[in-house]
């Protein structure tokens, strides 16, 4: 289904990334892969260096470092946030929601709507319909979406397609009542039959995590997961991908009356570089239109994917001017989402590192 | 914080529980409690019986039959539903999100949207808003709310303070715009400094599960639980609930305009009998009007003990009529939420025994 | 503050016959974090002041307790 929303903008945007990096050569070794296999695989999918949080350190410690930032840098004033949206996959607690504890941990006022959403890829563009949602009410005039996950804590050390694919970041965005008379497209679609491909089986209520779901199985590719440990179906996700992704965005471009060539940037959610390359390719969009570098650096952090690549390729460029972008977010539930909207100039738009 | 939704109605809602009903006088001699103490703890809390989901029924089984009952008696459709709205604190996985799975169980088309949201006492009503800001998209048909929990799961049997309070229950609530103005006026507040009076330590991403965090700890007499347990302060929740939500419902009816009077019930959160009681004297609401039964006949069941209510308590006269209603939920968080508004008539609101496919 | 009147809503908690300013509360056999919910709810509900639960665990007597109460309503 395809929305349009008014008068709403992103205003600024923050990603924080844990300081502690890993490289792929080093954990190369770790897997039941001759070296010339790993390597290939390196290239295909762009592995190399990626960010992962230290043992004990959760969603809440990155969102509350990122917004702390903010409010010693004056870009943030505590009082003016009306609503916190928290879009995870891995909360600190099952009990109580964690933007309550961000909430409480910053001081913030009582006055406030705290809201937790589990959602991982497709989680800032569902963020961000969600955030221009709450501002159709009269009371809330800022809304800050937090994307944060630490799966990385979820992958199984012997999984070679999984463990050194996944990185941990937080992402923070301001959005507001835009005074122009802007217009923002979104589609977004669900299929909870596939909802297989992409899974953590164990450690929720239904089957909850014990000695068996650590146990490491060989899942018949070399490769060893444990039911606690992040799944994901390569093959299935790819077909998804392609199937799925390329309509949406067509559908959406001409609900909107937009060109492709109108299109300044596709900013994706990265999977990986091989996924994203076929994307592009499938799409007939120029590679350089659809930037596919942040697996390579910063590994593929969930949510946050997006943010990071607006913050990393159009740093400065947002900070003075407006460019037509279309997002794209994919992946558990399984869930995709698109969105077309004007981006810029924005207060900021950085990258910092949690200490 | 308020805010006024127009042109929103429920238009049914059931609730779902386990046909397993345990009574407090066959289980009180696991709980280390002297018969005694046994009966002065009955009769303070008002204990007789509650309703506990086997192993390997969920949050999502209860849920996804209370909406499969809608689809089959035609109260609902498949093509109505525009969104799944899933409210819990205790879902299937961490990944998919538990919308999704109840999304593919019940073969529902692309175009409906799936949300997990995290919450439980304050829950029905956080998700009611969820739908109204929903409803605002017209080309979104109606919204569907489920509420689930089974916080059973997440204490000892043989915790003489929780596990005789606590039941497991779902609720589908079936939401969609109407032409009447209806405006529904809310408050919400909340206070995460205090978040640690309702708690679950380990078993998410700050203190993974492990062989540590499952060993029982007797933190008093009788009273045993693991870290990946529920943690309740009950004295700080007492104190919460006694000087936040009165100032709150207070606020919400000054905001839409009523009086203790105008309102036909008050149906709160029920946490157990004993605060409601201190909460009806307290804010001078007449018993009759504040119903403080459904932890005596279900237990605590989290964000569902609102359906419970209203279904038990005010179904027959919701058949016929409308009546102006105020909802409070207060609990996880801190998070306190007041609504007033005119429910009904609602042609189904009913309890129903989950039964396996 | 009445203080008699104190002493005989606390041995109504208590469920004893009667309750003496030396008495030492953790003796008391209903001496229970339920008793002491039920404090709480009498110092708030008959005598309009919030006390914490750590308030009443470092309190030993019977009358301490009443003083405790008593020093809120000021």
């Amino acid at each position: 289904m395809n929305f349009t929303f008014h008068r709403k903008r992103i205003t600024g945007m923050l990603v924080v990334l844990p300081e502690n990096e890993r490289s792929f050569s080093e954990e190369m070794k770790n897997f039941n892969f001759p070296e010339a296999r790993s390597l290939k695989l390196k290239e295909v999918m762009g592995f190399d260096k990626r960010r992962v949080v230290e043992p004990g350190v959760c969603v809440s410690d990155l969102a509350v470092f990122g917004l702390q930032h903010l409010f010693e840098a004056g870009l943030l004033k505590r009082e003016d946030i009306d609503a916190l949206l928290l879009i995870t996959q891995t909360p600190d607690h099952f009990v109580p929601p964690t933007s309550n504890i961000i909430q409480g941990r910053l001081g913030l006022k009582q006055d406030m709507l705290c809201l937790d959403i589990s959602q991982a890829c497709a989680g800032f563009v569902l963020g961000l319909m969600q955030a221009f949602m709450l501002l159709e009410q009269e009371s809330i005039k800022k809304v800050v979406l937090i994307n944060a996950d630490v799966l990385s804590r979820k992958a199984s050390p012997k999984d070679r397609n999984i463990y050194p694919l996944i990185g941990d970041a937080a992402s923070i965005a301001i959005v507001e009542r835009d005074p122009q008379d802007s217009t923002i497209h979104a589609s977004l679609k669900m299929d909870g039959a596939r909802a297989g491909a992409l899974t953590i089986p164990a450690g929720g209520l239904r089957q909850p995590s014990s000695m068996e779901t650590a146990i490491l199985e060989d899942v018949g590719d070399n490769n060893l997961r444990a039911k606690d440990h992040l799944f994901m179906d390569g093959a299935a996700i790819f077909n998804f991908v392609q199937t799925e992704v390329p309509p949406m965005i067509e559908g959406l471009l001409a609900h909107a009356g937009v060109a492709k060539d109108g299109v300044d940037y596709f900013l994706c959610h990265q999977p990986n570089r091989f996924m994203l390359q076929k994307l592009a390719e499938k799409m007939k969009v120029p590679y350089e239109k659809m930037p596919n570098n942040v697996v390579e650096h910063f590994g593929n952090n969930s949510g946050v994917s997006i943010p990071t690549v607006i913050a990393y390729n159009l740093a400065t460029r947002l900070l003075q001017e407006n460019v037509r972008v279309c997002l794209a977010g994919f992946g558990a539930g399984l869930t995709w989402s698109a969105m077309l909207l004007n981006l810029g100039s924005l207060s900021f738009n950085a990258i910092i590192e949690y200490k | 914080m308020k805010s006024i939704f127009k042109n929103k109605k429920i238009s049914a809602i059931v609730s779902v529980v386990p046909k397993e009903e345990y009574r407090f006088d066959d289980e009180f001699p696991a709980f280390k409690l002297t018969p005694e103490k046994a009966k002065r703890f009955k009769k303070m809390m008002s204990l007789d019986r509650h309703r506990i989901a086997p192993p390997d029924v969920c949050s999502s089984d209860l849920c996804q039959y209370g909406l499969e009952q809608l689809l089959k008696d035609g109260t609902l459709k498949k093509e109505e539903i525009g969104a799944l709205v899933f409210v819990s604190q205790t879902p299937d996985y961490f990944m998919p999100p538990t919308s999704n799975v109840i999304h593919g169980k019940l073969g529902l088309g692309h175009d409906v949207i799936c949300l997990d949201i995290n919450q439980g006492c304050a829950g029905f009503l956080l998700g009611l808003v969820q739908a109204f800001l929903l409803l605002e998209i017209s080309a979104l048909p109606k919204v569907v709310l489920l509420n689930g929990d089974v916080c059973s799961k997440m204490m000892d049997k043989c915790n003489r303070i929780s596990y005789p309070l606590t039941g497991d229950a779902g609720s589908v609530t079936v939401i969609e715009r109407c032409e009447a103005e209806n405006p529904i006026y809310m408050d919400i507040k909340n206070d995460g400094s205090r978040y640690k009076a309702i708690l679950v330590p380990a078993g998410a991403f700050r203190t993974p599960a492990t062989a540590e965090t499952i060993k029982l700890h007797e933190v008093e007499e009788g009273v045993v639980q693991s870290e990946q347990h529920i943690h309740m302060d009950g004295a700080a929740i007492f104190n919460f609930t006694m000087n936040s939500v009165p100032a709150q419902v207070d606020e919400t009816l000054a905001f839409s305009g009523d009086t203790r009077e105008s309102i036909d019930w008050f149906l709160f959160h029920q946490p157990n009998p004993f605060i409601l009681t201190q909460m009806a004297e307290k804010m001078k609401i007449p018993a009759a009007k504040l119903p403080n039964n459904i932890v005596s006949l279900y237990g605590n069941c989290s964000s569902v003990t609102i359906p419970l209510n209203i279904a038990l308590n005010c179904g027959e006269q919701l058949r016929e009529k409308s009546l102006r209603v105020c909802f409070s939920g207060f609990g996880v968080g801190l998070t306190w939420l007041t609504m007033v508004m005119d429910l009904g008539p609602l042609p189904v609101c009913k309890i129903v025994d989950y039964e396996r496919a | 503050m009445d203080k008699v009147t104190f002493y005989e809503q606390l041995a109504k908690i208590l469920d004893i016959g009667e309750v003496k300013p030396a008495d030492v509360l953790r003796d008391f056999e209903a001496w229970d974090s339920l008793a002491a919910l039920s404090i709480l709810a009498m110092a708030d509900s008959k005598y309009g002041v919030t006390i914490k639960a750590e308030e009443i665990r470092s309190v030993v007597t019977a009358e301490q307790l009443a003083n405790l109460v008593e020093s809120r309503q000021k």
